[in-house]
């Protein structure tokens, strides 16, 4: 009944799940059936600690799995390092999804055994900054919020009373906040590459808010989709053609407006200034190994080249581990901005290693985590 | 710069055990004159060297790395200097965005009766070296 | 399959950067970044990312053999109601409720708790300081001139991000006494007499440190440049809790620098010693001289969350649980309360039931909660009179001026110790080596590769070097070395 290519409106059949999930909960209640009749012994979803913040968890609870619904625009975490040597279906923006296959490529992850649920994603947000935002921009107390939503370029915050405020997310990210850097730039915001596409766009009319569009993308899409209606967690219906049309283009203008965000990142380093450029962004690296430690793409444990051959005593100009995950990383690094993230002193270590790999990708026509069927050029293959 | 003419820049020479170290021997026994800037560094195969090793070479202060083995085809292990040509490319690509000159890193080989080859093949990169200077990674007090 | 999932924040130093603990089924325990946290942005430094090794548990044991929790709670309650008097030590390693449980247990007894910092002079008004509150972090940011009195980037790595934001927002740095560091825009190596060239206003900042090995000499200096220029003073703190343990103080405590304390049980002054999380042995600088001083002791009572030297000399030891599972808030160094998720009251069970057997009343984690926060003024505690001046009302006792900087003959060099959050718990790192200057490599004709002898009266010892633009005639080392006898030790040196 359902087929590979098909594009469906879909919604949890559960009026409680339904409400509580992003746009119709089809999401949870498709992980939910996965894990309910044993498609997968575990799934991963984030569990709420507040309106801006959620943790991984694995689990094999429902309960768990249905608390999970909803989109938390403010928790940039990647989820792919948690599947690892499991059997699980998760959710995944197109970043999540990326790094199952990279680490999937390096023997990691099964990627038979691992379900992913993909999320359209127009970004997210870092958390301590968007509260900031609020007070500054919105003049909301972060507490009052219930809820937000990105519609037309811009970001709308809803509070307590029932109050809605918009600002164009343009206006926010050229006063430092919004989404983080790496979103902004971002080149693949339909997961395709995972077994089932959802996301919102596209959905109109009267299911709009509270229905997903999904597409699926290969049989263990069909496996998940089939699943979770013979067990009656969800409800679909093709999709129209006005929909996959504004799909598409949504998914087109967001695609070249992070072209446009691409260009303003990466400016022209001139060659002669390039090696000093990175030498004096490294020089504040304190050694912690957290952008090794949060990459969802690098699969070495404590011991790897980058760390055995690196030195604390050691006085070098830049340092063994930096040069090392440089050439490392260049045919497996997503962009995800996770490295970033972590950095405690704010090093912009995600456009340093996107200035490596972007150019050493194109010229190997080479998309990181986009498929199986590439193995990292890094790795010599002999004919 | 006046006292360039003084310097002499640090060349890093890995050569392989079977082809290219034979190649600098015998470069070193001929009438071949060699510069008193290499270094060489015998490796049993060309494809033993990990592109960590030329990143700490430069970062102990070679002012150039030369990567050298048998020819295609001669390698005493079968491949390993295949491996090494793929890796070299992505080296090359993270050298030239570093903003490392391009002159300072060179893949070449080089058989144990290439003896002349090896002598001009130092000598040229010691020409372009000493007209680009010293390399930016080199640590401080090191020549 | 289950995981649990344990919010709290790293015990590494007073900046408290939260983190989540993920404990698997086995009980392994790995971390996971807490972006929400507005103290570090989910960013850690080396030892917050490395905080695993930090938990090892510790065993309940008397006199040496393994015990089960209430004996050693009434051993421990024998030996302290027997003895003349009892010291009891709390620096800020754990909750506030376990520090104000450790409090109860010394009114009980009629004695008071020290914290390991020498008394502060009382001059340290929010007027120009921050100490014991703290000025959020984001202060830091906005300040026009910062003088550095420590090295951010191995001492408290998480005020780097605030530091260069400062220079983005248009400060200078200027960097007194330390190595060259990346982020000053000058590095001076001058005496406190000349500390006025360092041209601060009032909207200047002076970042130092205060821990207990501080040279009180040298922070009354500081609080008197502050007090001459009008600049404000930031001091950091080394424990997850320090802050918390300062306010505290008033109603509780007193500050009696760790040294003192050594000395007095060195004197036989001081024969019952009761710590809470706090080891003499990783907080004094030379461990050795510490455990022959903790030996001489009758009675070495230790409550603790994790095993360390102390515990493997201690003639009872209460363990408790790690800190990450334990109900309970921390203060960090911005005056930040932040609280653990989890909901582990052992420990205070433990100092419960400890001062019930001392005859004291019994307590519970809610009751000490309630008086913490009535101590620290919290106005949902309808106490209004403590905030006010409560650095004017701390007890100070006199300052000890024997100033540690003394002269270094010639010849001889002076190690000094970059404390750090890896020293301060002696926790394994790769810090294994000594920063000495390029002239020294020279003069000492150091070969790559090559090490340094460092000799003192407790002997030699064989050490690697980085070279680094470092005061004439200093050595420095972030990591804690048998040789050193103090925060500063008179060292000889040579090539090998
Ligand atoms: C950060 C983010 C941005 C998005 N942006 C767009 C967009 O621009 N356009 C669009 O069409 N759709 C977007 N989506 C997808 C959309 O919001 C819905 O998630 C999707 O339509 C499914 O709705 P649902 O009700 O079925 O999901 P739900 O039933 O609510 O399930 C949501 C699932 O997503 C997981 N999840 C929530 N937050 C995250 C996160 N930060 N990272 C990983 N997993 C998470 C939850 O654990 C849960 O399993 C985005 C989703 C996220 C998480
Ligand atoms: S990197 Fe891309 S996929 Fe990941 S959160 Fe940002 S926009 Fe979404
Ligand atoms: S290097 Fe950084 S941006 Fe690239 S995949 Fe790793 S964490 Fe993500
Ligand atoms: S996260 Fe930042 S400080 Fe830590 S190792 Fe990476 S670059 Fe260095
Ligand atoms: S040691 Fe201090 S700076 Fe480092 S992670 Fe822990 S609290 Fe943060
Ligand atoms: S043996 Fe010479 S390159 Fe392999």
């Amino acid at each position: 009944m359902v087929e590979i290519g098909d594009k469906v409106l879909g919604y949890a059949t559960d009026p409680g799940i339904r409400n509580r999930g992003a746009s119709g909960g089809m999401v949870t209640a498709i992980l939910a059936a996965a894990l309910e009749r044993g498609l997968v012994d575990s799934v991963i979803v984030l569990r709420h600690i507040n309106e801006y913040e959620a943790v991984p968890v694995i689990t094999d609870d429902v309960d768990e799995v249905l608390a999970s619904a909803g989109s938390m625009h403010t928790v940039p975490v990647n989820l792919a390092k948690y599947a690892a040597g499991r059997k699980v279906a998760m959710p995944g923006k197109p970043c999540d999804v990326r790094a199952v296959f990279e680490q999937a490529k390096r023997n990691e992850i099964d990627i038979d055994n691992t379900f992913i649920i993909g999320l359209n994603c127009g970004g997210t947000m870092h958390p301590v900054l968007t509260r900031e935002m609020l007070v500054r921009m919105y003049e909301i107390d972060p507490e009052d919020v219930v809820g937000e939503k990105i519609d037309k370029g811009k970001l709308f915050f809803r509070t307590k009373d029932g109050e809605e405020k918009a600002i164009p997310i343009d206006d926010l990210e050229d006063a430092g906040y919004g989404r983080r850097e790496s979103c902004r730039y971002c080149d693949v915001k339909i997961p395709v590459n995972a077994d089932l596409a959802c996301g919102n766009w596209g959905v109109i009319g009267e299911l709009a808010g509270n229905a997903t569009f999904c597409e699926v993308m290969n049989g263990k899409g069909v496996r998940l989709l089939e699943n979770a209606i013979e067990s009656g967690y969800v409800q679909i219906e093709p999709a129209g053609e006005q929909s996959i049309a504004i799909r598409e283009k949504v998914n087109s203008a967001m695609l070249s407006l992070g072209e446009k965000w691409s260009a303003r990142v990466f400016t022209e380093i001139p060659e002669e200034q390039r090696i000093n450029y990175y030498m004096e962004q490294f020089a504040d690296c304190i050694d912690c190994g957290a952008c090794k430690e949060a990459c969802p793409v690098c699969t070495c444990d404590e011991d790897s080249k980058c760390t055995m051959y690196h030195s604390l005593a050691d006085d070098y100009k830049m340092s063994m581990y930096h040069m090392v995950r440089l050439l490392h990383l260049s045919d497996s690094c997503i962009g995800c901005g996770q490295c970033s993230d972590v950095c405690p002193v704010d090093i912009p270590v995600t456009s340093i290693f996107r200035r490596f790999a972007d150019p050493a990708q194109k010229k190997h026509n080479y998309k990181a985590g986009m498929t199986l069927e590439r193995p990292p050029f890094l790795e010599v293959m002999l004919k | 710069m006046a006292d360039n003419r003084e310097w002499e820049p640090k060349i890093v020479a890995f050569c392989c055990n079977w082809c290219s170290y034979g190649g600098a021997d015998t470069a070193g026994m001929g009438r071949f004159q060699q510069p008193s800037s290499l270094r060489v560094i015998r490796v049993m195969c060309s494809g033993r060297i990990d592109p960590l090793h030329v990143f700490n070479a430069f970062l102990e202060g070679a002012d150039a790395v030369l990567v050298t083995g048998c020819h295609i085809g001669d390698c005493h292990y079968v491949n390993g200097n295949y491996k090494t040509q793929v890796r070299h490319q992505f080296l090359e690509e993270m050298v030239k965005e570093m903003g490392l000159e391009p002159e300072r890193l060179h893949l070449n080989w080089i058989s144990a009766s290439e003896g002349e080859k090896f002598a001009n093949f130092v000598r040229d990169v010691t020409e372009q070296i000493k007209k680009i200077g010293p390399s930016p990674l080199k640590p401080e007090g090191v020549n | 399959m289950k995981e649990e999932i344990y919010q709290t924040f790293c015990p590494g130093c007073g900046v408290g950067c939260g983190l989540y603990i993920r404990e698997d089924p086995e009980g392994n325990t790995s971390v996971d970044f807490m972006k929400s946290s507005p103290a570090n942005l989910g960013k850690l430094c080396r030892f917050g990312m490395k905080v695993p090794y930090h938990y090892s548990k510790a065993r309940t044991m008397v006199t040496g053999s393994k015990a089960d929790i209430e004996d050693a709670i009434k051993a421990a309650a024998h030996r302290m109601a027997d003895a003349d008097s009892v010291t009891m030590l709390s620096v800020g390693n754990t909750t506030s409720e376990e520090h104000m449980a450790f409090c109860r247990i010394a009114e009980t007894l009629g004695t008071r708790v020290d914290t390991g910092v020498f008394p502060l002079p009382s001059q340290i008004t929010s007027k120009c300081g921050s100490y014991p509150e703290g000025i959020s972090l984001d202060e830091m940011e906005k300040a026009k001139r910062i003088a550095l009195f420590l090295d951010p980037y191995v001492q408290y790595p998480l005020i780097v991000r605030r530091l260069l934001a400062a220079k983005r927002n248009g400060a200078g740095i200027v960097a007194v006494g330390t190595k060259e560091l990346h982020l000053a825009d000058e590095t001076l190596d001058i005496g406190p007499d000349r500390y006025d060239e360092l041209g601060l206003d009032d909207k200047s900042l002076i970042v130092a440190d205060i821990h207990p090995n501080s040279d009180p000499v040298h922070v009354k200096q500081l609080l008197d440049l502050a007090g001459r220029c009008g600049a404000k003073i930031h001091f950091m703190q080394p424990f997850i809790n320090s802050t918390g343990v300062n306010l505290a103080l008033k109603a509780n405590g007193s500050m009696m620098a760790l040294a003192q304390i050594m000395e007095d049980i060195e004197a036989g002054n001081i024969r019952t010693l009761v710590t809470l999380d706090s080891d003499p042995v990783e907080l004094m600088p030379d461990a050795a001289a510490a455990v022959e001083t903790l030996k001489k002791l009758d009675n070495l009572i230790v409550i603790s969350s994790r095993a360390s030297p102390v515990t493997e000399l201690a003639d009872v030891v209460i363990a408790t649980e790690p800190v990450y599972m334990k109900a309970g808030t921390f203060m960090n160094v911005e005056g930040r309360l932040q609280e653990n998720s989890g909901s582990g009251v052992a420990g205070i069970d433990a100092m419960s039931l400890l001062n019930g057997e001392l005859g004291g009343k019994r307590f519970d984690y809610q009751q000490l909660h309630y008086i913490f926060m009535k101590s620290i003024g919290d106005p949902g505690t309808d106490v209004g009179d403590v905030t006010a001046d409560k650095a004017e009302q701390m007890e100070c006792g006199s300052v000890d001026v024997d100033n540690a900087g003394s002269s270094v003959p010639e010849g001889m060099y002076q190690l000094k110790y970059l404390y750090n959050p890896f020293m301060w718990f002696d926790q394994k790192d790769d810090n294994d080596f000594v920063l000495i200057d390029r002239k020294l490599v020279k003069k000492l004709g150091l070969k790559k590769g090559g090490m340094v002898v460092l000799g003192s009266e407790n002997g030699k010892m064989k050490m690697r070097y980085r070279v680094e633009n470092i005061p004439g005639g200093m050595i420095m080392t972030a990591k804690k070395i048998p040789v050193a006898t103090g925060p500063n030790t008179i060292i000889s040196l040579e090539g090998c």
